[in-house]
């Protein structure tokens, strides 16, 4: 039995996952065994394809879940919606777990059905930086490329033939490849929002790189473990004082840096000034709606304000369109980064969503997507 | 600059600050002739969204007016509206264009407040200088 508040060390028994695993295996196996005993009906991993490109599938088959080991760095796709309207276990980045809350509060899912065993987070890139970097950087050939991995500040790749190259991180943001922008100032490395909160950081010793530090955040974060103890897919035991000490300290270096990126990448913004910071990029906009597509905190559907209000038409100036979306947000956005991501003319959408949406809800002291209870200050009139 | 006149906007609820405005009207109160009146049921229609419309096609200024809080015919809609109204004073003050909306409540017997609202606001937004939106579709 474990309980809430559990620092944990663990691995995947099979020692296939344990060895394919990014750390230990061990949120594979927790996620196969969750589907094997019904805890869920459904899971939701990622489905290789290389180290650029995955797709999320939604699979019933344990099969699958196993096979579905690793963290893609390249791949940062939000999975949130994949979770909506299904009994689903999930892994997630904090980003990723925050969107669900943020989908909970407008009822688009039901917490009580999604586990969401959440994955420590330094960030991730965009695959056609990276591709890129491997060219410039590297000189590898993207082509040639069968693993990565982040270790000690240094991201490496492994190719076919056997060579490993690493590069540290710093150097690489300095050339402007590196995580995606959004990620350097994410200040939620640890997934506490989720039910657990998976990573390698604080596993050391003998288990260093093949076992999984685990802390149980909630109840679900409980049955998610027990179970999978119980199916005989996991062992764990307490991580040891050093061990939780050296992942928290890996963290406050984390956030500090996050926190310092911040004040770099968002620019001070003198009054009259600020409608031609948002006007001038958004002006080579083509109305595509890729960015109200792909957001995992929007959840009006079809329907939507921003695109009721908004005709074609009047793209030349700022749109109503992202006028809509800028207010809408202003509470919402969790600066996940997925617009700029897919945006085909490269406005830095989400630099400008969180340069709205950042201030707004510090003035209001809220944060979207930690506590399914804090309501968003503009969701509903609260009659005082 | 000088030979600006702004285009001002104001959102009247149906039972007082519209009453109001017409009794601004009936007792011969001089008021600048740059607003154009929308009259709403309760001030509570008025959405963050037709703010900002209007502001996208260039009005330089909003005003929206509605009954004294305790006094809305619909009990509570003027407390939604007070409520709504951070929303969108928050998000135009990152746009740069907080000044252009003012919320204020105005009762059937205040035609001489309705008149000091709108000529105070108008100068206000004459001293502003256009809508930088206005500007930005002008050029175009
Ligand atoms: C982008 C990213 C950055 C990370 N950065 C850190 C870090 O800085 N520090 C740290 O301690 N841990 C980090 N992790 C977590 C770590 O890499 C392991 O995922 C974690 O330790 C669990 O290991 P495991 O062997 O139990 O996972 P596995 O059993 O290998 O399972 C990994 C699971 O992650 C899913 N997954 C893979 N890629 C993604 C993705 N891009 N988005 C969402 N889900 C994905 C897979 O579908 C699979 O279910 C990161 C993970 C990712 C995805
Ligand atoms: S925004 Fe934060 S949580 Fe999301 S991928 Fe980037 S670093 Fe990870
Ligand atoms: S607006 Fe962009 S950054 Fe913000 S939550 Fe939506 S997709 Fe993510
Ligand atoms: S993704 Fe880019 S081009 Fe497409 S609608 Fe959004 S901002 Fe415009
Ligand atoms: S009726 Fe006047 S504010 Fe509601």
């Amino acid at each position: 039995m474990v309980n809430v508040g559990d620092m944990l060390v663990g691995y995947a028994t099979n020692e296939d996952v344990r060895k394919r695993g990014a750390s230990g295996g061990l949120v594979t196996a927790v996620l196969a065994a969750a589907l094997e005993k019904g805890l869920v009906e459904n899971v939701v991993v990622m489905k290789h394809i290389n180290e650029f490109e995955a797709v999320p599938i939604i699979t019933d088959d344990v099969d699958e879940v196993l096979a579905s080991t690793g963290s893609l760095h390249s791949v940062p796709v939000n999975l949130a919606k994949y979770a909506m309207g299904r009994k689903v276990a999930m892994p997630a980045k904090p980003c990723d777990a925050q969107a669900v809350i943020e989908q909970a509060k407008r009822g688009m899912i039901d917490l009580d059905n999604t586990y969401v065993v959440g994955l420590n987070c330094g960030g991730s890139m965009h695959p056609v930086t990276t591709k890129k970097m491997l060219v410039e950087m590297y000189d590898i050939d993207p082509e040639d490329v069968v693993g990565e991995e982040i270790e000690k500040g240094k991201l490496i790749f492994k190719t076919k033939n056997g060579e490993e190259m690493a590069i540290a991180i710093d150097e690489l943001e300095e050339a402007g490849f590196g995580r995606r922008e959004s990620c350097r100032y994410c200040t939620l490395k640890i997934p506490v929002n989720a039910d657990l909160a998976c990573g390698n950081w604080g596993v050391i010793g003998d288990k260093a790189g093949s076992a999984t530090f685990c802390q149980v955040m909630n109840d679900k974060g409980v049955k998610l473990l027990d179970n999978a103890i119980e199916a005989g897919r996991i062992e764990v035991e307490p991580a040891s004082d050093k061990a939780i000490a050296i992942r928290a300290k890996v963290n406050d270096v984390m956030v500090n840096l996050g926190n310092t990126l911040e004040k770099e990448i968002f620019p001070e913004i003198p009054d009259e000034e600020r409608m031609q910071y948002y006007m001038e990029p958004m002006a080579d906009c083509i109305d595509c709606g890729a960015c109200k597509e792909v957001c995992p905190v929007c959840a009006c559907g079809e329907d939507s304000k921003c695109t009721m209000f908004h005709s074609l038409v009047d793209n030349y100036k700022m749109s109503m369109y992202h006028m809509v979306r800028l207010l809408h947000l202003s509470d919402s956005c969790i600066a996940c980064g997925q617009c700029s991501d897919v945006c085909p003319s490269d406005i830095p959408i989400t630099l400008l969503q969180s340069s709205f949406a950042i201030p707004s809800q510090r003035k209001r002291e809220y944060t979207p997507g930690m506590n399914v209870d804090d309501v968003p200050p503009f969701f509903e009139v609260i009659l005082k | 600059m000088s030979d600006f006149e702004p285009d001002i906007l104001t959102f009247c609820c149906n039972w007082c600050s519209y009453a109001g405005a017409d009794l601004a009207g009936v007792s011969r109160l001089q008021y600048p002739t740059n607003n154009r009146i929308i009259r709403v049921m309760c001030s509570s229609r008025v959405e963050p969204i037709h703010i900002l419309e209007a502001l996208k096609e260039g009005t330089d200024g909003i005003l929206v007016t509605g009954c004294h809080i305790g006094d809305c015919h619909y009990i509570e809609g003027n407390i939604h509206t007070d409520e709504r109204m951070k929303e969108i004073v928050d998000a135009l003050e990152h746009l740069g264009l907080k000044d252009r909306l003012r919320l204020e409540w105005v009762s059937a017997a205040e035609g001489k407040k309705f008149q000091e609202t709108i000529t105070d606001f108008v100068e206000k937004i004459r001293a502003l200088g256009p809508n930088p939106l206005k500007e930005k579709a002008k050029e175009e």
